[in-house]
């Protein structure tokens, strides 16, 4: 059983313990023998308050079970799962005494709407509190009832917000949002709940946070809602550029149920679950969200029983835009950096920009002054390898070039302990080549970050031949240590994400010389769903830093990867991107096509173009080009390509991901494109080996 | 007995106050020395059993700042730290407390030092203001609010400047260049001969530049990290007697000899300083710089605290046993060229020794061994830092010449003197 009841006087306690897994969720079995419970607790009378609990650690109920929800696949099966569930829950709002959820760690989804339909909500301090509504990330509302409650118990914007946005606030946040009662510790904890209980028992508290001005004025008249409605829809609309319809959906349930009985109300979110659960979109986003817990967790083959010593002291070479938001995101985890580099200019640059992600997050509140303080005075500039001897992990980012790269794990190999970790963030070139530098290639590692650092959430590993299972074993730790999502790759030049990604780079640049426009170019790619187009992001990565991997790919694999002409014009012409201030765009307060760089656009020849040829150019070269990754075995697993090309490029998750997005074409169709492309474009569309294998054996990349 | 070993130390560039390290508290100053030591000795900051650093002005964010310094610095949370006042000696006293505290049997292993923020100490509030926003904020109604404000006077806004409260001494009610004046005046010090001495701190610190860069950590300061600074800004390269001549009094408008150019300057700066005792440091592998022989405090007249030297010096010698005459090394710091000058007459007299009952621990000391890299005239004087600062001079030379003992004094504030003997 995953619940059980105990009576203690006339207290109940309702507490959950899933016997085979780590965390708590609501199955429909579970929620059946909720059921059951709820009915016994109302036939006996003498009970006079129950306290719902969960006896797992860190955890309340994680949610309900995605594989169930996935499972949903007719509007009328998904009308009825979330009746049932809605039903159970009404049981328990309905019972004529004191309710109380006691949340002492995760409470989302399902486990946030059983607490929202007790009478009150208790969390502990515990850290690990965490309490909201994500649906939308799976791209469905709520069912059990949350778009009616929420919005009733923290009022119409906020409660709104919660859904539409999925935003999972902490134990303090949610105090302060009257989401919960109180918060007490949680040690013991039993003796705060009675006194609790005492404390409510002789007289309800009904309305816990009194509404403030604005939010009266706002939603208690129809005009106030018609604003904040209307407010609520445009700002959804732009931050899912109507991708995603969930959060829309939700401001459509809540705003028709404002008023209105809960039987109206719950039967409008049925209505609206069921609509959304059996879309593409939420089917894509169910895929990308098992991903991501899988390679958020991600261990290796061999590794499991590998323990590897903990990471205090690091050392990064190079202060560059890399070197500076590595060491920044090094200490912001806690761990004492030496930053070197070969003059104080340089290192003040580094400095300068980690202070700068410091002080932002002050600024947004994310860490206090005093943290951001010490974790800056953690980092420490130098000319010389003092502190390397010292140091556990030691991590290269300096310039992109094989000599200098050798010449540094030369001398790395000697200066270091023989247990330390030894790191290239090189984006393109060789490792095993850098590791044959060292007396012991085995504890040399690629971590290829990508840029900007505390903001993006991959990281490459990059495993040669030569790498120790315990170096990779302790990578892995490192990247999540510092909060990043990994994907193992081999060492094949460009590795995964740089050789699809600059593979439709270069598409990009060739559509543009053959007269397509650039902004259009770029548009064509936002409206397919990336957050920005090709020649944006060139900007933002900078053209210097493009050129030169396209280079160093041209060099490793082939005439397909060598840069555009117009690229090499705009690179001489001293255009380097956000960075220089201009690249394509002029980078100001607001951002406007470059004049200059049009007429630097060399137009070969010149045709009509369609946009949806366009679009299936850029996106079919990197299917192909991850299909050969995969036939080389960069990477083993066409899911680490998917949410390679998801964190690391932005390739939208709605889709599914790259080789997810293939596999709803079809391998027929793309294999077709592809020929048709390489008849009118040339070689590089030459659907590759691996491709055909599965033409032949009518294969998905998903099976 | 185990001797105190100082195994090695450093410092920040010492700068003008207000100039490069305006931004930087007198923690952050000292955290960037502290690290710097720990990694350049490669030392396990477990191994480090106390922190005592010197300070002055006690920063009023970071109250008992050796504890904040030694958090900042990565310094385990199990090792305690306290912070010393001695006022200009605060930087010695934090060594001869680790050296007592190591004799004691206490700690095997010290980091100490001295750090100030001239930039950063505060302007008070007149107790007027004082009293009329505590009656505001205790006030529960708004008459009484009203009744608070109207004891405003404009007046009250002006503040209380904390350097200039620092300085006046508050028994004799004298700041510190009157106190100079008095010993200019008793020992008759011309106006001629400070200005000399400053000239030659001035010429003796740019010429040894590249020396001091031996004990110094090159400092990015914050906000913008922009240029490293790896030199004291004070010393002046092309300082002149004229140049000196033109200044006007600064103490004593009318008859006075003390000028801004022949005192020290206020300064921002800290030096840190790994102390062990000498069989800890064997056993880590360390050879130390050098070791603390012996040191002495001693108690002068407030309003002469510049002759304090002159007393601290022979009761140092005497605890250390060794002759004036066999210091091979000597830094007196120069708070005020009159002062420095009223010391070294001091210790010439013979009348004085007898007096004291200093015979045999006086004497003349060689020009050409004093203060040879400049002194606080040139490089300043961040007061709470100063003290560890001479003593790392001190080291640091003695090894460089390959010579035996040294000795570092500092007049201080109140009417004391420091003193310390160094060997190697």
């Amino acid at each position: 059983m995953s619940i059980s009841f105990r009576q203690q006087n006339n207290i109940g306690f309702i507490e959950f313990d899933h016997p085979q897994a780590k965390v708590n969720i609501l199955s429909a079995e579970v929620l059946q023998q909720f059921d059951a419970i709820v009915e016994e607790i109302k036939r006996k009378s003498e009970i006079k308050a129950v306290f719902i609990l969960s006896k797992k650690k860190d955890i309340f109920i994680a949610g309900a079970d995605i594989k169930e929800i996935e499972g949903i696949n007719e509007k009328e099966e998904g009308v009825l799962k979330a009746q049932a569930g809605q039903n159970i829950f009404n049981q328990l709002e309905d019972l004529n005494i004191l309710t109380i959820a006691v949340i002492d760690g995760v409470a989302l989804g399902g486990g946030c709407e059983l607490a929202l339909a007790c009478r009150y909500r208790i969390a502990t301090f515990n850290e690990k509190v965490r309490i909201g509504l994500p649906e939308v990330n799976l791209g469905i509302i709520p069912g059990f009832g949350g778009t009616y409650r929420m919005p009733r118990l923290l009022g119409l914007e906020k409660g709104l917000r919660m859904i539409a946005t999925g935003k999972v606030i902490s134990g303090p946040e949610a105090l302060k949002a009257g989401l919960v009662d109180r918060l007490y510790p949680a040690q013991g904890l039993e003796e705060h709940l009675l006194n609790f209980l005492e404390e409510v028992s002789p007289k309800p508290v009904t309305r816990r946070k009194p509404k403030k001005f604005k939010q009266k004025f706002l939603e208690d008249n129809p005009i106030g809602r018609l604003v904040l409605f209307k407010e609520f829809r445009r700002s959804v609309l732009e931050s899912t550029k109507g991708f995603y319809p969930a959060p829309l959906k939700a401001v459509e349930v809540v705003e028709a149920s404002v008023g209105k009985s809960r039987e109206f109300a719950l039967e409008l979110e049925r209505k609206g679950f069921s609509e959304l659960v059996t879309t593409k979109v939420s089917k894509n986003l169910v895929k990308v969200f098992y991903l991501s817990e899988k390679y958020k967790k991600l261990t290796w083959p061999g590794t499991e029983n590998l323990t590897a010593k903990p990471l205090n002291r690091a050392a990064v070479l190079g202060a560059g835009v890399m070197g500076g938001g590595i060491a920044q995101l090094l200490s912001f985890q806690g761990m004492s950096v030496r930053l070197k580099d070969i003059n104080y200019e340089a290192i003040g640059k580094g400095l300068k920009a980690a202070r700068k992600i410091f002080d932002q997050a002050v600024h947004k509140r994310k860490t206090s002054a005093s943290f951001s303080r010490i974790r800056m005075a953690q980092i420490s500039p130098a000319l010389d390898y003092s502190g390397f001897p010292e140091a556990d992990v030691v991590i290269e980012a300096v310039v992109e070039n094989m000599d200098i790269k050798k010449k540094v794990f030369a001398e790395l190999g000697k200066v270091t302990s023989p247990q330390a970790l030894l790191c290239t963030n090189t984006s393109a070139l060789s490792v095993t080549q850098m590791a044959q530098a060292t007396q012991n290639p085995s504890r040399v590692i690629g971590l290829h970050f990508f840029n900007p650092v505390h903001r993006m959430p991959l990281i490459e590993i990059v495993k040669t031949d030569l790498t120790s299972l315990e170096t990779l074993a302790a990578a892995l730790q490192l990247v999540k240590r510092l909060g990043k999502t990994p994907i193992v790759v081999k060492d094949g030049c460009g590795f995964l994400v740089n050789r699809v990604l600059l593979g439709y780079i270069n598409e990009a640049g060739r559509l543009l010389e053959e007269g397509a426009g650039l902004t259009q170019i770029d548009k064509l790619v936002t409206d397919f769903g990336l957050p920005m187009g090709p020649f944006l992001l060139t900007d933002e990565v900078g053209i210097d830093v493009g050129i030169k991997v396209l280079h160093i790919l041209a060099d490793g694999l082939g005439e397909r990867f060598k840069p555009v002409e117009t690229f090499e014009k705009i690179y001489k012409a001293g255009f380097l991107g956000k960075k220089s201030g201009k690249g394509f765009y002029v980078h100001g307060k607001s951002r406007s096509l470059n004049p200059k760089v049009m007429s630097m656009v060399t137009v070969h020849h010149r045709r009509a173009w369609n946009s949806q040829e366009a679009i299936d150019r850029m996106i079919l070269l990197m299917v192909n080009e991850a299909a050969l990754c995969l036939q080389e075995k960069i990477v083993e697993d066409p899911g680490a390509v998917d949410i390679g090309m998801i964190m690391g490029m932005g390739f939208p998750p709605f889709r599914g991901g790259l080789l997810r997005y293939a596999d709803s074409l079809g391998i027929e169709m793309v294999i077709d494109r592809l020929r048709a492309f390489e008849k009118n474009f040339g070689p590089r569309f030459q659907p590759c080996p691996f491709l055909l294998k599965m033409q032949e054996r009518q294969e998905k990349f998903f099976s | 007995m185990d001797r105190i070993a100082i195994v090695n130390g450093i410092r920040t560039p010492f700068c003008k106050m207000g100039t490069v390290f305006n931004d930087m508290s007198a923690q952050d100053l000292a955290t960037i020395a502290v690290r710097e030591l720990m990694i350049r000795q490669r030392i396990d900051g477990k191994n480090i059993d106390e922190v005592i650093f010197g300070n002055v002005a006690q920063p009023p964010d970071a109250a008992n700042v050796s504890r904040v310094i030694a958090l900042l610095s990565g310094i385990p949370m199990t090792t305690p730290a306290f912070t010393v006042h001695r006022n200009c000696a605060s930087g010695i006293e934090s060594v001869t407390s680790a050296g007592l505290k190591i004799h004691a049997g206490e700690a095997l292993c010290i980091l100490a030092g001295g750090t100030e923020s001239m930039s950063n100490i505060p302007f008070f509030l007149t107790k007027e203001l004082q009293e009329i926003i505590s009656q505001i904020n205790r006030a529960k109604t708004f008459a009484e609010k009203c009744n608070a404000l109207r004891k405003f006077r404009l007046k009250y806004l002006s503040p209380r400047i904390g350097l200039s409260l620092g300085l006046t001494d508050p028994i004799c009610g004298l700041n510190m260049g009157q106190t100079a004046e008095v010993l200019a005046k008793e020992f008759g010090i011309t106006r001629l001969a400070q200005d000399e001495f400053a000239l030659r701190s001035h010429q003796r610190a740019i010429k040894s530049r590249d020396l001091l860069k031996e004990e110094i950590v090159p400092v990015l300061p914050p906000p913008h990290y922009k240029q490293a600074v790896e030199y004291d800004n004070g010393p002046r390269e092309n300082q002149t007697l004229e140049a000196l001549a033109k200044l006007k009094p600064f103490f004593d408008k009318y008859s006075g000899t003390v000028t801004a150019g022949n005192s020290s300057q206020v300064t921002d700066g800290a030096a840190a300083l790994l102390v062990m005792s000498e069989r800890r440091a064997k056993d880590l592998g360390y050879e130390p710089l050098g070791y603390l022989r012996s040191f002495a405090y001693a108690g002068v007249e407030p309003q002469r605290m510049g002759i304090g030297p002159a007393h601290a010096i022979p009761k140092a010698l005497r605890k250390a046993g060794i002759p004036l005459k066999e210091i091979e090394v000597v830094e007196i710091n120069e708070a005020f060229a009159a002062q420095v000058l009223a010391v070294l007459k001091l210790l010439e007299s013979n009348q004085f020794a007898a007096e004291f009952g200093y015979e045999g621990w006086t004497g003349a000391i060689n020009p050409d061994t004093l203060n040879i890299h400049g002194g606080a005239i040139a490089l300043g004087h961040p007061v709470g830092a100063s003290g560890a600062r001479l003593i790392l001079t001190v080291l640091k030379e003695l090894k460089r010449k390959n010579q035996h003992y040294g000795l570092a004094s500092l007049c201080v504030g109140g009417g004391q003197g420091s003193a310390v003997v160094l060997e190697r």
